[in-house]
């Protein structure tokens, strides 16, 4: 669901680039049109335009005159390779300082992702 | 027939220095604002901050005591070259006596050549209008949403809604939402909605215009604006250590607790350390921000905030 | 490029003669209301005059005539008619005037359309009432003698006068009403009720001072002398109407 505090048109760039991630959205395939997803989201066209955007400038999509969006040869490859770089910040310093403050050492967190390997986290 | 250059280029609403008043109170300050083209603009403010007024200022319903408002370039009232290029629906809009649903959707196209008669018997389905009872005995959803019906299917170039959820159920809002961003999708043109559901609007407004008592108070992208606050919330003399020499916009304490409206963004550092003191930091709500803006003392003025109009490089062209 | 020419083809079609016929379309969008409402208080008074005129017959002894002298003096359908009218004027301008400038028309294109309406619809029972005059000749008096539109009031049988009484006394009554609600919606009830009573002072003092001087000129009255009144009250409240709304705001 779109609302995590952030800018609505980054939120929407987010949402189609997990889509390419994810391979919903295959390479060369389209995407939904500015129209599909502001009336899916119910918000301002110019707002899904402006996401689009942050996407075609990081060659993620392109545009075909008159057709759509499409996206791009690459593009997943791309995603996934700054996703990893940002995975630290993103996700494993928040973890490391809540750990921190609720008095765990690294090796305690160390064991609880080994546990979960364990459990069958793929 | 002769369309100046101002009507086909430039904002699509220029108020300059607009005042109204009221048997000696001001309605409206000094207001000098851009609606531009083909966006959706929330008039956002408390009861009496002077909405409906500039609304109709805007739609040539009435006309300022001093200032001047431009509607497509043209001066709006008693204009009969911008007659027909707005509608503004009132939120207490009076029918004549007997008009039925059936009458509405008759007069709508005999002064809007763009009317849509399909996208008016849509409305009539998803906002359940119905066709028997004489507009009169409608119930206050039914008649915002007669009120939507006008707005949206007359298509008129600058289109005015007063309050248009008012009394709609939650259903019928999200359709009026889909519906708003639909048409702006297929049909651009320019809207200009007051509204007090601020965070249910937010997705489907571009601009927002902030009023408080009579003074416009915030101008902003609707991005924008979401930078124009954070909040602070914690044990209360963390928050207050934490915040000390920050400009506060609205603050409020309940039990041993604190929270703050602060301008500007929240700086990735003072983030970091205020929660390292236990406080929470977030980007301040668009309500919050109308809230903090129309809460307090009269604003100073250097407490208005407001930025140009976007100009063409705020969103690139990609849609469709 | 849809949004440059939405605004010139608005302004094509919508020039101030456009706009005031669209008035006159948004004022007759009631259809029954406005052409057989009228009517039906027409038939109303008519039959209630022939229902009167029966019971007299009844009530009186037989061959004494008072019955058609009854039909003849009931002045039913004239007055039924003009307080319909000045409703109907009244709603004409205090409603349909937010509507019509929510719908996009200026003020000066509404008086115009208003008053284009109030002929219409004078025009309209004028003309059908002055077809049942025809017919009440025809049948020679519903065949009965009765008396309905060949009455005292309406041109005692001359269909000149019926035209001219009846279409100038509904246009006197439609002007009335939307001159007042023109008032109100401009200065408020308040104002209205000030005006209402001052009109009817006015009138009152007239009457006093002129009543003398009537008494003498009687022999000379002549009908025409009302028609003028008339089409002076007429234009009087179109002026009253004009500038009223002329900065009418809705707020």
């Amino acid at each position: 669901m779109l609302d995590d505090g952030r800018p609505l048109f980054q939120q929407i760039a987010q949402q189609v680039a997990d889509g390419v991630v994810a391979g919903t959205f295959p390479e060369g395939a389209q995407v939904p049109s500015t129209t599909e997803l502001a009336v899916l989201h119910r918000i301002n066209p110019a707002t899904v335009g402006k996401g689009l955007a942050l996407l075609v400038a990081d060659d993620v999509l392109h545009k075909r005159r008159g057709l759509g969006m499409f996206v791009s040869e690459g593009a997943r490859e791309r995603l996934v390779a700054r996703r990893r770089t940002e995975l630290a910040a993103t996700y494993v310093r928040p973890l490391v300082e809540e750990a921190r403050s609720l008095g765990l050492e690294l090796d305690d967190v160390h064991r609880l992702i080994d546990q979960l390997d364990q459990e069958g986290l793929r | 027939m002769s369309t100046t250059t101002a009507a086909r280029s430039g904002p699509a609403v220029r108020v300059r220095g607009a005042s109204r008043r009221f048997a000696g109170t001001a309605a409206l300050d000094d207001v000098t604002l851009d609606v531009p083209r083909d966006r959706v603009c929330g008039l956002l403010g408390r009861n009496g901050a002077g909405k409906t007024t500039l609304l109709s200022l805007l739609a040539g319903h009435d006309r300022p005591d001093a200032g001047t408002v431009e509607v497509l370039g043209e001066q709006p009232f008693e204009n009969p070259r911008a007659a027909g290029t707005s509608l503004l629906v009132r939120d207490d809009q009076r029918y004549p006596d007997d008009f039925h649903l059936a009458h509405v959707l008759r007069v709508g196209p005999l002064f809007h050549p763009a009317w849509d008669a399909a996208l008016a018997a849509e409305v009539v389905e998803r906002f359940r209008i119905p066709a028997k009872p004489p507009v009169k005995k409608f119930s206050r959803g039914q008649r915002s949403a007669l009120g939507v019906l006008l707005g949206l299917a007359a298509r008129a170039p600058v289109t005015i809604l007063d309050e248009p959820t008012l009394g709609l159920d939650a259903t019928a809002r999200a359709h009026f939402r889909e519906l708003l961003v639909r048409e702006m999708s297929e049909h651009p043109r320019t809207v200009v909605l007051s509204t007090h559901l601020v965070d249910e609007m937010e997705g489907a407004l571009d601009r927002v215009l902030v009023l408080d008592r009579g003074r416009l108070v915030l101008d902003a992208d609707v991005d924008e604006a979401r930078e124009r606050a954070h909040v602070v919330l914690g044990p209360a003399e963390a928050v207050e250590r934490a915040t000390a020499g920050s400009r506060t916009l609205a603050s409020r304490r309940v039990g041993g607790f604190a929270e703050v409206v602060l301008e500007g963004p929240a700086t990735a550092a003072a983030t970091r350390s205020a929660g390292a003191a236990g406080l929470q930091v977030r980007p301040a709500g668009l309500q919050e921000l109308v809230a903090a803006l129309g809460a307090g003392d009269p604003p100073s003025p250097e407490a208005a905030v407001t930025a140009p109009a976007p100009s063409a490089t705020t969103v690139s062209g990609a849609s469709r | 490029m849809t949004t440059a020419t939405a605004p010139r083809a608005g302004r094509a079609t919508h020039g101030p003669g456009a706009s005031a016929l669209a008035v006159l379309r948004l004022q007759t969008t009631k259809r029954f209301e406005t052409f057989g409402s009228p009517l039906v208080v027409l038939a109303t008074a008519l039959l209630v005059t022939a229902l009167v005129a029966l019971v007299v017959w009844r009530a009186t002894p037989e061959g004494s005539g008072t019955w058609v002298e009854v039909s003849r003096g009931l002045q039913l359908v004239l007055w039924w008619l003009v307080g319909y009218m000045v409703y109907n004027g009244v709603q004409s301008v205090a409603t349909t005037f937010p509507l019509a400038l929510t719908l996009g028309s200026t003020r000066a294109a509404f008086t115009a359309g208003t008053a284009a309406h109030h002929v219409l619809v004078s025009a309209h029972v004028t003309l059908v009432a002055l077809a049942l005059l025809g017919l009440e000749h025809l049948t020679d008096r519903w065949f009965t003698g009765l008396h309905l539109l060949d009455s005292l009031f309406l041109g005692g049988g001359d269909p000149v006068r019926l035209v001219a009484i009846l279409f100038l006394g509904q246009l006197v009554a439609l002007s009335v009403g939307g001159a007042f609600a023109a008032v109100w919606v401009r200065h408020g009830p308040r104002v209205t009720f000030a005006a209402g009573v001052g009109v009817v002072l006015v009138l009152a003092l007239a009457a006093a001072l002129v009543v003398p001087e009537v008494v003498e000129a009687a022999d000379a009255f002549r009908l025409w002398w009302l028609a003028v009144l008339a089409v002076g009250v007429i234009a009087l409240c179109a002026l009253v109407q004009t500038l009223a709304l002329r900065r009418a705001a809705v707020r």
